[in-house]
Parts: C-alpha cells; structure tokens; sequence
C-alpha cells in the first residue's frame, strides 16, 4: 500500500477521526483543550483520545502547551501537504480505473 | 530621551509609552449615532462590557465594531468565541455582507474559538500573545464573559475577570467583553450581580422593551470612565446592514423597569388631540 492510501485510511479509519477532521476544517481558529474539542463533537475526552493521538502523529493536529493546560489546533501547513498529497493520490486512482 | 534634573517629562513619558499618555484617543465603532452618544467612540485601550439578554444583537454589535474597524480605520481584530463556533460566525457575519473568511486571509482578523479555562492559563506565553504574535490587532471582542462562569468559582470571576481585563489592557488591546443578562421585567435592573460594573471602563446595555404590545431594542451608555455621553435610551434595529440607531424613546418613561408608560406631557397632547377632534367633527 503506498504512502497515500495509507495515509487516507488512517484519515478516515473511524467515524471520531471523520467528525474531527470536518470540525478542524471548518473551524481552522479552533484552539482547545481535548475535553473542549471532545465537547464540540458531541463525545467525551476518553472517547476521542486515542483518535487524536492518531491525527497527531500524522500531523493534521499538533499541541501547545498553555500554562497548565494541553490545547490542540489544526497544523495548517501540515494539513495542507497531507491534504494535497491524498488527491493527488484520489485523482491518480480515479484515472487509472477509467483507463 | 532626555531627562533633565533626574525627572522625565510628562511629553517624554508619552513618547516612551507609545504616545498614550493623555491623549484621550478615540476607537470609532463606526455606528454614527453610537459614535455620537459616545461622543466619538470608545476611549482607547478601554474595556467595554455588552450587556444584553440573549437575542439583543450584542453578536452582531461587536461583529460590525471589528469588521468596521479593519474595514475603515486600519485596525485589526480578533473575535475570541466560547461556544459558537467559527463557522456559524462566518455565516451569519456573510448575512451583513461581512466576509469574514476573506478578512483572516488578509491577515487583518482572527476568529478564535477555545475554552474559557484555556483562556485564562496564564503561563509565559498565554493563547492571546500567540494569536497577537500572528496579528497585531487594536480590537478584541470576547464573546462572552458569561461563559467564564462555567469554569471558575462564583467567588473567583471577579478575580479571573479582573486578570484578563488587565490582560487585555497591558496588550493595548481595546476590548469588547460580551456579557448574557437575564432580561429583567421587574422593578430593577443591574448589569452584573457579581460586581463586573467596576472592572469595566464602560457600559453598553442593549435591552428588549415592550411598548404597547410589541417588542422593542433599546441602547443605553450605562457608564463611560473619563468621558461625558448620551444618557438617553435610543431605539435601535438590526437590518441588513448591521446596526442602526433611531432616536431616543423621548415619549416613555419606566422602560427600563419594564413598565413603560407614556410621560405625562405625552398623555396630554394625546387628551389634548381627541378633544381637538371631538369639536371638529361637530
């Protein structure tokens, strides 16, 4: 499997991962702590954790450390490549299945 | 900077500050007639509480004092939000014509959604220096003080509320603090019960009356340090182009207690009128 599709699936390995993905997008000034974030998709911090961590790593989302408190945000730059790179990928597999 | 005789003057002290020192600066909403009872706008670096019960408009109020200050004066803002999220910000700004999406692209606005306690983490970098950092903004409205409520103790939200108006001011930032009431139709009417009216610089309420069955907006300057302004309550609309400020509710009295009623003189001319009339027709 390439680094794309892998990419995709991991983007989209879970309806929590789906629901955080559009709120990031459509709310790119989100900063907030995992409870806060949990709290806008309608779940709780323990549920959407192991989820966040994932994104983490795969560098939609990155962590500021404000006083005490952890918040999440959308890593815009990162986001961007990691976005560009999976339809590059769509369009290279919808072109190869038509040919 | 000379300093002559060990004192610094008080222009030299002005210039070390950043030109501040007794200027009496004014940030325009760009409302008129708000500019008016203002006597031209809020003072600079002053920390403004809109108080309103829900549905008032204080949204849309401090959406407009941002978009008008980048639009028409050169300032940027940032709009601090608890609970709405951005995106329905985005859309019900699009409503009064307010491209708020373009504004962040051009690096002049900032639509920032966190939590309250979040907000008050006070480190060596708090999440205002790093949003500021990215934007150098004049304005801020925070929307809303209320939401503050949730997360620290009743004893405590002055306290925390007074930190982040400090916060606010040492950043030079003139604020707009958003606060719910509960609408009042009884015999008094305060803004705050928990004593905010003393953190603040000023007092803008925005108020629902009903007069004669129906249901009206009123706008009053509550308080104004430092400054004289209009002490009459003023009708306003919200149309599609934001605000708008009608003239002053000169015919009523006891509105903000609720019972509005016509002043005595009114109910004169109105006797007055039909007696007119009786005699006319005989």
């Amino acid at each position: 499997m390439s680094n794309a599709s892998e990419t995709l699936a991991r983007l989209l390995a879970s309806e929590i991962r789906g629901d955080l993905l559009v709120l990031f997008h459509r709310n790119p000034g989100l900063i907030d702590t995992l409870d806060g974030v949990a709290r806008r998709i309608g779940r709780t911090a323990a549920t959407i954790e192991q989820d966040v961590n994932d994104l983490i790593n795969l560098g939609v989302l990155k962590t500021r450390v404000f006083g005490k408190s952890q918040a999440l945000l959308l890593d815009r730059e990162r986001d961007r490549e990691i976005l560009e790179t999976v339809a590059a990928h769509i369009k290279d597999t919808r072109e190869g299945e038509t040919l | 900077m000379s300093i002559s005789g060990g004192k610094t003057s008080h222009s030299e002290f002005g210039q070390l500050l950043g030109g501040r020192v007794g200027e009496g600066a004014r940030v325009k909403t760009g409302i008129m007639e708000l500019d008016e009872m203002l006597r031209g706008g809020f003072m600079e670096g002053d920390a403004v509480l809109l108080a309103g019960s829900a549905g008032t408009g204080k949204t849309t109020l401090a959406l407009q004092y941002l978009v008008t200050g980048i639009t028409r004066f050169g300032e940027p803002g940032i709009y601090v939000t608890f609970e709405e999220l951005p995106d329905q910000i985005y859309r019900d700004a699009k409503n009064f014509g307010w491209d708020l999406r373009s504004l962040e692209e051009a690096n002049k606005f900032k639509l920032v959604c966190t939590s309250p306690n979040l907000l008050l983490e006070s480190g060596t970098q708090t999440i205002l220096d790093e949003v500021i950092k990215e934007l150098p903004a004049k304005r801020i409205a925070i929307d809303s003080l209320s939401h503050l409520a949730m997360y620290v103790q009743e004893n405590q939200l002055r306290q925390e509320a007074y930190r982040l108006v400090r916060h606010l001011k040492t950043r030079e930032l003139s604020s707009l603090l958003l606060w719910e009431v509960n609408q009042t139709g009884g015999s008094s009417f305060s803004v705050t019960e928990i004593g905010l009216s003393f953190l603040v610089d000023c007092i803008v309420v925005l108020k629902q009356i009903e007069i004669e069955s129906s249901l009206r907006k009123a706008i009053l300057i509550q308080k104004m340090r430092g400054s004289d302004h209009d002490k009459r309550l003023r009708e306003f609309e919200i149309t599609p182009g934001g605000f708008k400020i009608e003239s002053a509710f000169s015919e009523y009295e006891g509105l903000m207690t609720g019972s509005a009623r016509k002043v005595a003189s009114e109910k004169f001319v109105e006797l007055f009128r039909g007696a007119s009339g009786k005699t006319k027709s005989r």
